[in-house]
């Protein structure tokens, strides 16, 4: 990382840092499974990313950050404020545009791809980050299958044209479906699905939406829960 | 297990495939078949004679994948890990064959030779879908067969091929990196009954429950190292190993899939689809539901524990046997064993005639209506319905299983609260089971006396229980940690319920209930006799007045019928039915009794099963809850109907 810099008692964080930081905090939160994130766990991320030397070089950003009021402190616990989240949903949003462009407009090796999207994330004005978005047609994920987070150019198209790929909670009964991703809460929810043969490239028919949403992927009928559909992406088919 | 050198065949497949029917067939005894997935939590094992030869098999719980994620699947893979067997039948939905390649595909990575079983074949043909045997045998190496296992059809060659079962050539390849990390583990691991190959893939998919084992056989080191193995190489793949695994399985099956199955298009709509999308259609499940309801009334309710009962005890015992038995023991000399055998607390006169005139038609009833409902495929589908209501209680539709069966019988309910996910989940439908199921037999008793007062009494009684049922279910889902689990629910098909299979399984559930139940009416009645002889019951009476008189507004002699409660809890309702019957009681006080009494302690043997399946301590504290609650509710709502001097009448 080109980006290391000393961190002592009382200093403030700026630009890179803190973009790294809070990215750092939204990844804990979205690997996290809805749990509090911890500080070891910020600590460990941290130094390993290399972005700040040591555990004390961390407790002083935390420190700081919590003084500016990015982040909000609970005893042993971090979480992103209101503001932190905003700023680090549209860091996260930048990076994962940037690696989609890379892979799939530039053919990028994975390597390629990371480093060069570690610095697009910092640099990219929202404006640019639009047009990218709306150049890659909106994509609801990155080449790792992780959800990019929306930005106002798609929430503005949804209205208009209906999107290629979609969450299955936004299907109609009766439409058939291929599944294009799966992006769970938690792990063991993909394995459990998978098991039951619903992994991408599956096609499903919408049968019901409520009481729960009812699918048939062959000849096996499932029931599943409106939180577990909603993190269903799938493209109709005719 | 069983004797040495008998040898073993093992039934292996995906939920609700049919195993259970094929092991009937091959051993001529049923285990459970049910509809809903999980019902056969318990292996079951048998004896079969196949071309002269004995065997004894084993009918493990269905899998998803030989990777568990649950209890069942774990269970299937120790088997299969542990144990010693000759065959292996792969039980196969020929319409699901995509699933069940993939439990085909691990047993073939395992290294372990089999047959495969390709069942349904009626219900393959009637959807349009048809499968060239030849073509999946050519590309999978092992014999398949096509059967229909409740006719028996394709039974007597599974017979034939059974004995002689093969390594499956089926194997695929996981990519570089991960094939690397399997060549790397191999030589880690210990000798097994399964294939090294088969053990890394269990725990580069993520499996933990190997550890205990792997501990027994190995030093920490090599563990420590093949845990590294497993990090780094998740640390190259952006989604989960096992999610990765499965899905390379199934592009893998997917391609066999094609090449040897084919359906006609067109061929789906039928009745039976109908029919169960009806019954879980947002509007129209609900009358469906009510339908159900009313006619497991009129045939439990109103058949079973009215006409059959009445048959029962008025017909056959009181005019029957029991003066039959009385005038036997007129020729016994000793007035103790006269009274200790058709006294008041006889045990012919109360126990037997309890449990058998008035207990057992209702429970054979009720388990003959649950029968139909888990055989015709409803079951799931009326969790689909409640799945909303139930979460607002911390549980998913899933908890209505043991719920349902609670109204049956609350004991056999508490045992299968094991196909809930999350202890959470276990926790909160014991508690309410243990508090506001009414059991078949209890309920058969109440509805006879609310029956005796008025409609407002039986609304008032079902208003009250429900409340307690979504407030105690709300706070407790507030109060007891953990997540609810996820709602993913596999549908069957609707299906026409085959009397056979609902007379066997029917039989086994009256048989268990004989064996359990009736002896503890017996060591109930004894208890009570013996407190009776000693003036014990006077004694409790005199003690449990200020609460039964002071706060329930009832007479003394309702003591009794709390006590015995505990030993059974229908038991203690019929006490109170009997008192109704002789104008003790008041209607107020017949609402208050009923009321209390519903939510009073479980019974003994509830109890106990509570205490075998959540602990000691969950059970002893539940009771401690439970009794003082009761007791509460008893009061409030009897200080509430006198304050505002209802009659009820």
């Amino acid at each position: 990382m080109p980006h290391k810099k000393e961190a002592g008692a009382g200093f403030t964080v700026t630009g890179e840092i803190r973009d790294e930081f809070l990215e750092s905090l939204w990844l804990l939160e979205e690997t996290g499974n809805g749990k509090k994130t911890d500080k070891q766990s910020v600590f460990t991320l941290a130094v390993q990313e290399g972005y700040i030397e040591d555990n004390a070089g961390v407790e002083a950003v935390i420190n700081d950050m919590a003084a500016k009021g990015d982040i909000l402190l609970d005893d042993d616990y971090v979480s992103l404020s209101e503001r932190g989240r905003d700023t680090a949903r549209n860091i996260i949003r930048r990076k994962r545009l940037a690696e989609t462009l890379l892979s799939e407009v530039f053919a990028l090796g994975p390597m390629e791809m990371k480093n060069a999207a570690c610095r697009f994330e910092h640099i990219l004005s929202p404006e640019v980050t639009d047009s990218v978005c709306s150049f890659l047609g909106h994509p609801p994920s990155c080449p790792h299958g992780k959800p990019i987070p929306r930005g106002n150019c798609c929430k503005k198209l949804a209205h208009h044209i209906r999107p290629l790929v979609m969450p299955m909670k936004d299907l109609e009964p009766g439409n058939r479906a291929r599944i294009t991703f799966i992006s769970p809460r938690d792990h063991g929810r993909m394995d459990r699905l998978s098991t039951l043969g619903i992994v991408p490239g599956t096609d499903i028919v919408l049968h019901q939406k409520k009481p729960a949403f009812v699918i048939r992927a062959g000849e096996t009928e499932l029931a599943l829960d409106l939180d577990i559909a909603a993190e269903i992406y799938v493209k109709i088919i005719s | 297990m069983t004797a040495k050198g008998l040898k073993k065949l093992l039934l292996v497949g995906n939920p609700n495939v049919g195993k259970s029917v094929i092991f009937g067939n091959l051993t001529g005894k049923y285990a459970t078949v049910s509809n809903y997935p999980g019902t056969t939590v318990e292996v079951s094992t048998g004896n079969a004679t196949i071309k002269g030869i004995p065997y004894v098999v084993t009918d493990t719980p269905g899998v998803n994948s030989l990777l568990p994620m649950s209890e069942d699947e774990q269970v299937t893979r120790d088997i299969l890990l542990h144990e010693d067997f000759d065959t292996v039948i792969q039980v196969a939905d020929v319409k699901n064959l995509r699933r069940s390649l993939l439990i085909s595909l691990q047993l073939s990575e395992m290294g372990v030779p089999f047959v495969m079983a390709l069942n349904m074949a009626d219900e393959a043909e009637n959807l349009g879908i048809t499968t060239d045997l030849a073509a999946l045998s050519g590309s999978i190496g092992v014999d398949t067969v096509s059967t229909v296992a409740t006719r028996k059809k394709g039974v007597s060659k599974l017979k034939e091929v059974c004995r002689t079962p093969r390594h499956s050539t089926l194997s695929i390849t996981y990519g570089e990196r991960v094939e690397n990390a399997i060549k790397a583990m191999e030589p880690l691991l210990p000798e097994a009954k399964i294939s090294k190959r088969s053990l890394a893939l269990m725990l580069i998919g993520g499996d933990s429950s190997l550890r205990i084992w792997l501990h027994s056989l190995i030093p920490d080191a090599s563990i420590d190292a093949l845990e590294e193995i497993v990090n780094n190489l998740q640390a190259q793949y952006p989604e989960p190993l096992g999610y990765y695994i499965n899905r390379k399985r199934l592009l893998a099956v997917d391609k066999i899939v094609k090449s040897c199955q084919s359906r006609v298009k067109g061929a789906r709509k039928g009745f039976r689809q109908w029919l169960g999308a009806i019954t879980m259609h947002p509007l129209w499940g609900l009358p469906v539901l009510l339908v159900v309801l009313y006619i497991m009334y009129e045939f439990v309710g109103v058949f079973g524990a009215g006409t059959l009962v009445d048959f029962m005890e008025n017909t056959v015992f009181n005019k029957g046997i029991n003066p039959f038995v009385i005038r036997l023991f007129d020729y016994v000399p000793a007035q103790f064993l006269r009274e200790l055998f058709v006294g008041q607390y006889g045990i012919v006169t109360m126990a037997v005639t309890y449990s058998i005139a008035i207990v057992l038609p209702i429970t054979t009833t009720f388990f003959m209506a649950f029968g139909i409902l888990e055989d015709s495929g409803y079951l799931p589908r009326l969790a689909i319905m409640v799945n909303r209501v139930f979460r607002l209680i911390g549980l998913n539709g899933k908890a209505v299983l043991p719920m349902v069966l609670g109204l049956g019988c609350c004991t056999m309910a508490t045992l299968t609260t094991r196909i809930l996910e999350t202890k959470k989940e276990r926790v909160i439908v014991t508690l309410l089971l243990a508090l506001a199921i009414p059991c078949s037999a209890q309920l058969g008793v109440i509805m006879g006396m609310l029956a005796g007062i008025s409609g407002e009494a039986t609304i008032i009684w079902a208003l009250v229980l429900l409340s307690v049922l979504f407030l105690i279910g709300w706070l407790s889902s507030k109060i007891i940690k953990g997540e609810p689990s996820d709602f993913i629910l596999e549908l069957p098909p609707m299906r026409v319920p085959k009397l056979k299979n609902i007379v066997n399984k029917t039989i086994g559930r009256i048989e268990w209930y004989l064996k359990e139940a009736v002896p503890l009416f017996i060591l109930g009645t004894l208890i009570l006799f013996t407190a009776d002889k000693l003036m014990l019951l006077g004694l409790a009476e005199k003690i449990a007045s200020p609460v039964i008189v002071g706060l329930l507004g009832l007479p003394e002699k309702t003591t009794t019928a709390f006590i015995i409660g505990f030993l059974r809890r229908d038991y203690g309702a019929a006490g109170l039915y009997a008192m109704q019957k002789a104008g003790e009681l008041t209607p107020v006080q017949v609402l208050v009794s009923v009321v209390t009494i519903t939510l009073f302690v479980p019974c003994i043997a509830q109890f106990f099963i509570t205490a075998k399946e959540r602990g000691m301590k969950t059970a002893v504290a539940m009771m401690a809850f439970i009794f003082p609650f009761a007791i509460l509710v008893g009061s409030a709502l009897n200080f509430s109907l006198r304050f505002l001097g209802a009659t009820l009448k």
